[in-house]
């Protein structure tokens, strides 16, 4: 315990220093990192091109898996997150955290403004569409004193 | 016995620059959360390629920004070494690796802006929908024009003429027979005739939707194929519409899903753009010092921030280019 209440000012130096040491043999690993982001860059713009063999929704998968990954050597290597002390988890954890919750808590917007499913909308989300599909004709057959009113779907 | 801690192990600069950084993270989350929200929960979304997106730029300006990670970490490695010559290379390297991707950022915007596509009202040519007030803005231009070249000679009259007498056929359609879809398809058929939709799966994707009745997508498609074709740009092969015949004409366009779709790409774009300049402002101010071991942590500090802008683009690339 005394050591880390009284810590020396020598023996911080010498740490930082060793710790200076070890980064310094990193050139060649920085240049590894860059070329993973580029294969991993070409990756995902592979989804584009007509080879892509599987469907849509696997190259959304397929693209938030790679810039995950992508993320991730960032910030370990050329933002040496690797390498700090255990301080790091005060910073990135709460920061992780919130950024979760706060999209999290966009998701019931998407529940409130549609019924079930992708394709059905809320009334009230139709109000506002871009192409509310049928109001326009429903309100005509209103106009026109039909007593059935029937859905438009 | 307790005792405190004086300190992080890091030195004041860089704890407030985690901090800031943390608080970054919580601000992008919440963009890219918003258009995630946004973009699943809409009805139309435009296709890249109406919106004249295109990806391999993405791809390039991609490319760019981890190159630019590249040199200021090297940077980096350079003025803990003292080797401040090098850093300094390392550091210009930087500069300019982030002026060219605000160049390519600048030339994509100014796609958009010349098909009229803007993030707000005063310039923004895009409509949701090929509906009454639709027709009726086509018209207020047509109008405005009229007065503008009325002293010009036929060639120029002509397309206005032309678009016109659709104009007119579709308000007539849509105020004789409400209740009859020939009022939307006529309106369905302007909105081609002046923007045609550049990805060939628009019009289904349209139809899907419920923007245009089952029975119109056969007649629609051919409308769309029988449209003049452009042979020379890099969507090459997509219909020419009146807006890109007669640039000039600058008429009212319609794209599903396009108004909403121009506030989030400008805004996320743009407040990643603004990122870029401040590091940018950064790099140029640093290349005034010398960047020597002393001077390490301000190099680092100035790295971690620029790794940040590169994060956030390496999510926004596929967000926006490829989903």
């Amino acid at each position: 315990m005394t050591q880390f209440s009284h810590p020396h000012d020598h023996d911080q130096q010498a740490r930082h220093d060793s710790q200076e040491h070890i980064d310094h043999g990193g050139i060649g690993k920085y240049l590894i990192v860059f070329a993973a982001l580029c294969v991993l860059t070409g990756a995902s713009f592979f989804t584009y091109s007509s080879y892509w063999p599987f469907g849509k929704h696997v190259a959304w998968a397929f693209m938030v898996a790679v810039s995950c990954t992508k993320a991730m050597l960032v910030i370990m290597f050329f933002m040496h997150l690797l390498w700090e002390a255990n301080w790091k988890w005060v910073l990135t954890i709460p920061a992780t955290f919130m950024s979760i919750f706060l999209t999290l808590m966009l998701v019931p917007d998407i529940g409130w403004r549609q019924n079930n499913g992708f394709a059905r909308y809320s009334y009230e989300r139709l109000l506002y569409a871009p192409d509310p599909p049928a109001i326009e004709h429903a309100e005509a057959e209103a106009a026109e004193e039909e007593m059935s009113h029937d859905s438009p779907h | 016995m307790f005792a405190y801690q004086p300190a992080l192990p890091i030195p004041n600069g860089k704890t407030c620059l985690w901090l800031f950084l943390s608080t970054e993270i919580m601000f992008f989350a919440g963009l890219i959360g918003t258009y995630i929200v946004l973009r699943f929960g809409a009805i139309a979304w435009p296709a890249p390629h109406d919106v004249h997106l295109s990806e391999p730029i993405g791809a390039f300006n991609t490319f760019v920004l981890i190159c630019s990670s590249v040199t200021i970490v090297l940077a980096l490695e350079a003025a803990k070494m003292s080797q401040t010559t090098k850093a300094k290379g390392f550091l210009l390297l930087t500069l300019l690796l982030g002026g060219v991707f605000l160049g390519v950022k600048a030339y994509e915007y100014q796609q958009k802006f010349s098909h009229g596509i803007y993030p707000t009202k005063p310039h923004g040519l895009v409509h949701d929908k090929a509906d009454l007030y639709y027709v009726a803005a086509v018209r207020q231009r047509l109008n405005d024009l009229r007065t503008e070249f009325t002293q010009k000679n036929e060639p120029i009259r002509k397309p206005i003429d032309e678009i016109s007498k659709m104009v007119d056929d579709a308000e007539l359609a849509m105020r004789n027979e409400p209740a009859s879809e020939q009022g939307r398809i006529k309106a369905m058929e302007l909105a081609f005739a002046i923007y045609p939709p550049h990805d060939h799966n628009s019009v289904a994707h349209a139809a899907a939707a419920g923007a245009v009745p089952e029975s119109a997508v056969m007649r629609l498609v051919a409308f769309q194929q029988n449209a003049p074709q452009d042979g020379e740009s890099h969507d090459a092969g997509h219909a020419q519409g009146f807006n890109d015949r007669y640039p000039w004409l600058r008429l009212p366009i319609m794209i599903p899903g396009g108004p909403l779709w121009a506030s989030t790409y400008f805004l996320l774009t743009g407040f990643h753009a603004l990122h870029v300049l401040v590091g940018l402002i950064v790099f140029a101010l640093m290349l005034f010092i010398t960047l020597d071991r002393a001077r390490a942590n301000l190099v680092e500090n100035i790295g971690l921030y620029w790794h940040f802008v590169d994060l956030v683009w390496i999510f926004l690339f596929p967000l926006l280019y490829l989903f």
